[in-house]
């Protein structure tokens, strides 16, 4: 069965028919096409998939598109569209290395925004807990961590 | 010693300017910004998404497949069986020949035709218009099933009237190799003592957080194949796929997509490959796969698990004179991947950094009911590191001699290289006994002994652990397409630039931009004018890919190959122009001049036009046209040719790095939790083409080491049932679960490399599993714990130490 939802995706109202099915995350990419939400379980377990809805962080593999109807979603895409002008959290994963393959780092970054947004000056501790449920395989976090800490010092100096 | 050693060329290349810097990773800025394209980005039209149906048994015979379900559900376009795909596919290719490495062959189809050997093994595909669809249908296929009984442990796999899982073997030996050197009855006949036991490494996998994913379009007019596949192998894949369905293998494009990770497990030959390409062939409609999480766990190939039985003949000075080991691997089902080489590099990478002239190895790969193995990062070193590392450890404590003494007394010494090892190894370089003293005093190790006082009159059990890993790299083997060479071809361009195409690939690790560094340094060019291709087998010249960390330690070594070319003749154009020799010149920044007098100068572009624009003109006339060059390089140092080793054996690795953990870890006795406070790494691999990655790339090693130490387990139960098939239970390390990791580099240049490079992408993953059991035993010394098997769970520690206690262990 198909049903009409509307929503607001990074920014641009999207009026789509999705199969009752359809989690969130497939809705985002399969039909959206905004592929920078990945999948790495389907479970809610690596947290690839996370988005915003509303403003906080959901893993978007766990919820299913038509319970999304009115709401307001963020993806990676909406964070920067300018490879010029990337978030400095974006910017301070590029500096410090926070990323290898790159499959988990949009949730990642969404996970850390979501933190510093919270928590603008997060202890060393406080970043791994808020970026525990986002598994990464390839960079063991460490640069992750450093690069968190560094948008923090940045985004802190800005204000 | 009459070892070939790699003419060290001179003046070849710009003094180093980008090579050994922190240069950040050339994709990162797409990647971050989540403009990756990944194979499941790919959409086409018309594209049609495809389940599988996978083995519920560990062990039975098909009788009959009822497809008519399946097939009745709207949406359904085709649903595969045996019976159809055995007509028209021939059996999977072998990328390593089983025969060159002396094992036994099975042949092996797309689908099983008579019966299933492992749970999750492909048994029928459905290709429908939405994977929702396919999944269903695929769930609704019935297949009667014969069950035949389930062999699940490798040593009885091996006793006669074992339950045969081959039809064609005679038993469940894939294959054995024994190594022997010296004279072990005597070394143990004139030991000290003796110390003996068993190792064991348990089952784990790589499990990127990106799965297999493909998607594949077959054009029937022209005849041709694409195929996008997160893969490390484009053209390894590409002879595979063209083999098995019996095209033309130039028909066929393999396009590596960007990969999410692959860690040896996006290697081919999955048969899950051949099915989606047949179905797109035959369908002729695009056919999308991507894996789901619990299809990885089933099917996405396993590795480690091995029993390691070993006794060791030692003096009271702490010598180790003698050894036997008899490895017993557990490969899971025969397959045309290539973990099962895993087992005989762990046997020919003993006795690892230790000088121990008497030895006797065996070797037994058996296979049995469970998931095939496939390459994983360590590739079987790890759990040779273990073996060995376990063994000082329990030299030591037999001796009463410190840890770390009891190493320094066996080691290789650094005049000792190129040493050669029982299994016919050639090890290039080292010095050991550096890094040694390097770690040392990063852990300030002699007066830990107080601080785990101290903390244990706070009622805190401390514990301090060392482990030397020996992780050798750019693995070659014979009647193969794992091989020790790689070609490059670098282009260019009328207004100067530079495109540098390879046969190496990156699995997510930034070796393209290493690469660039190294033809930047080479070409004394501007690093920002260097565009790297890579992993599409129409552009790129042919390669092997990335395996054994050779994306630079042989992919760089031909892009410098080619670098050199490239420089020479733009030299002699640039001469002309300049009218000085070639050898008077030099280049930087994309400036050739003259290297007494810096203002003489052309740009690249100057001589990039002479060429191209002026070709009858005075500068360039003189010389072919055109800016373009390829080269192949192929490593020194590995002998498949026993007449040609100077020692008259067979070596598959020309290059050996090396590293040492050491870790202080925090053990709860009443629950056996352990918790790691810190860890330190002395890493030795040669020349460090980038820092930053390198790193980067360290760090993962470790995280994935103490995963496998601590935390992740493929548990399979006396059914040959998988029971860890997502990430609540196959457990992988989360931030939290991690310390602060604390690296220095030794470089101990290769003499077998033009860079002096020995490859970093496998180091920092096989010393964990020691340390870790290292460190728990030195946190309870009263209870002279011997860990020697993992995963090191809460359970198990506390298991260990209960034991201990019953023995009477640690009464005062």
């Amino acid at each position: 069965m198909r049903v009409p939802i509307e929503v607001t995706v990074n920014g641009k109202a999207h009026r789509v028919e999705v199969d009752t099915r359809t989690v969130l995350a497939d809705m985002i990419r399969d039909q959206l096409r905004l592929t920078g939400t990945h999948v790495g379980c389907g479970t809610g377990s690596c947290g690839a998939c996370t988005v915003m809805l509303n403003g906080r962080t959901v893993k978007s593999c766990c919820i299913l598109a038509p319970d999304v109807d009115g709401q307001e979603i963020m993806t990676i895409e909406g964070l920067a569209d300018d490879p010029r002008h990337l978030h400095p959290i974006q910017e301070a994963f590029v500096v410090n290395h926070g990323l290898q393959c790159g499959y988990c780092t949009p949730g990642m970054v969404l996970s850390a925004l979501q933190l510093l947004n919270e928590n603008p000056h997060p202890a060393e501790a406080e970043i791994r807990r808020g970026i525990a449920g986002n598994l990464c395989r390839c960079t063991g976090y460490q640069f992750i961590v450093k690069s968190i800490e560094a948008a923090a010092a940045k985004m802190a100096s800005k204000k | 010693m009459p070892v070939r050693r790699y003419d060290q060329p001179q003046s070849q290349g710009s003094a180093l300017k980008y090579v050994g810097a922190e240069v950040t990773a050339v994709k990162s800025r797409k990647l971050v910004a989540g403009r990756g394209q990944y194979a499941g980005d790919i959409y086409l039209d018309g594209m049609l998404h495809v389940a599988f149906l996978r083995s519920p048994h560990a062990h039975a015979r098909i009788r009959k497949i009822d497809t008519s379900e399946a097939r009745a559900i709207p949406g359904v376009v085709h649903v595969l069986t045996a019976e159809e795909v055995n007509r028209d596919l021939g059996p999977l290719l072998y990328t390593i020949e089983p025969e060159g490495m002396g094992a036994k062959r099975a042949q092996l189809f797309a689908l099983p035709p008579k019966k299933v050997r492992f749970v999750g093994e492909p048994v029928a595909v459905v290709a429908a218009h939405d994977k929702y669809t396919a999944r269903k249908a695929a769930d609704l296929i019935e297949v009667d099933y014969e069950s035949l009984p389930a062999v699940v442990d490798c040593e009885a796999a091996l006793e006669p009237g074992a339950e045969l899982i081959e039809p064609e073997w005679s038993d469940n030996l894939l294959g054995s190799r024994d190594f022997r050197s010296g004279d072990p009855d005597r070394a143990f006949a004139e030991a000290d003592g003796v110390v003996k036991g068993t190792v064991r490494t348990h089952r784990y996998l790589g499990t990127p957080i990106e799965p297999r994913a493909y998607v594949v379009n077959y054009d029937s007019f022209e005849g041709r194949l694409t195929f996008w596949a997160s893969t490390q192998h484009p053209h390894q894949l590409r002879a595979c796929l063209a083999d098995t369905l019996g095209l033309p293998e130039a028909s066929v494009r393999v396009i590596q997509a960007d990969v999410g990770g692959a860690f040896g497990l996006k290697t081919p030959f999955y048969p899950d490959e051949a099915l989606i390409a047949y179905l797109a062939y035959k369908l002729g409609r695009p056919i999308k796969w991507i894996e789901e999480r619990a299809e990885n766990f089933l099917a996405g190939g396993h590795a480690r698990e091995e029993r390691l039985h070993y006794e060791a003949a030692y003096r009271k000075d702490g010598s180790v004179t003698g050894l036997r080991v008899r490895i017993i691997a557990d490969v899971g089902a025969q397959s045309t991947l290539q973990g099962c080489w895993m087992a005989y590099v762990t046997a020919s990478c003993i006795p690892t950094v230790y000088k121990i002239p008497n030895c006797e190895i065996r070797l037994q790969v058996a296979v049995t009911n469970k998931c095939p193995w496939t390459a994983y990062r360590g590739f079987g070193k790890e759990a040779a590191t273990f073996l060995m590392e376990r063994l000082m450890d329990e030299v030591a404590a037999a001796t009463g001699i410190d840890r770390a003494a009891v190493r320094l007394r066996n080691y290789i010494q650094p005049e000792d290289f190129p040493y050669h090892q029982v299994s016919g190894s050639i090890l290039d370089s080292g010095n050991y006994p550096a890094a040694m003293t390097r770690l040392l005093k990063m852990l300030d190790y002699d007066r830990f002994e107080s601080e785990r006082e101290a903390a244990r009159k706070q009622g805190r059990r401390i514990g301090i652990g060392i482990a030397h890993e020996l992780m050798p790299e750019g693995c070659t083997l014979p009647s193969s397409l794992i091989s020790g060479y790689d070609g490059c071809t670098i282009r260019v361009t009328p207004s100067g630039d530079i495109k540098v195409l390879t046969g190496v690939t990156s699995p997510g690790t930034g070796n393209e931009t290493g690469i660039a560094q190294i033809v930047a340094d080479t070409l004394g060019a501007d690093l920002k004018r260097i565009f790297v291709v890579q992993g599409d087998t129409e552009i790129c010249p042919f390669g092997l890919g990335n395996f054994s960390s050779r994306s630079i330690l042989i992919g760089g070594a031909a892009a410098r190959e080619a670098a050199v070319d490239i420089r020479a003749k733009m030299f002699k154009v640039a001469s002309k122009m300049l009218e000085v020799m070639p050898a008077d010149l030099d280049a930087e920044d994309g400036q050739i001049f003259v290297k007494d007098a810096r203002s003489h100068a052309v740009s690249f572009a100057d001589v990039t036009r002479a060429i191209y624009r002026e070709s009858y003109g005075p500068h360039a006339l003189d010389f072919e046209p055109g800016l373009e060059v390829t080269r192949y390089y192929r490593t020194p140092n590995v002998y498949h040719q026993p007449q040609l080793h100077p020692f008259g054996g067979f070596s598959a690795y020309p290059s050996w790095p090396y590293g040492l953990a050491g870790c202080v870890v925090e053990v709860d006795p009443e629950t056996g939790a352990v918790k790691i406070l810190r860890y330190c790494y002395v890493h030795d691999s040669g020349k460090i083409v980038n820092p930053l990655l390198a790193e980067g790339n360290l760090h993962g090693g470790f995280a994935q080491g103490i995963g496998g130490a601590m935390y992740e387990n493929l548990a399979y139960d006396e059914n040959g049932q998988l029971r860890t098939t997502t990430f609540y239970d196959y457990t992988i390390p989360t931030a939290v679960d991690l310390p602060h990791f604390e690296v220095e580099h030794q470089e101990t240049l290769s003499p077998f490399n033009p860079l002096g490079c020995k490859g970093v992408g496998e180091s920092g993953i096989g010393a964990p599993l020691s340390a870790i059991c290292s460190a728990i035993e030195n946190a309870l010394p009263e209870l002279k714990l011997q860990l020697r098997e993992t995963p090191l769970t809460p359970n198990r520690v506390w298991g260990a130490i209960e034991r201990a206690r019953r023995a009477g262990n640690g009464k005062a």
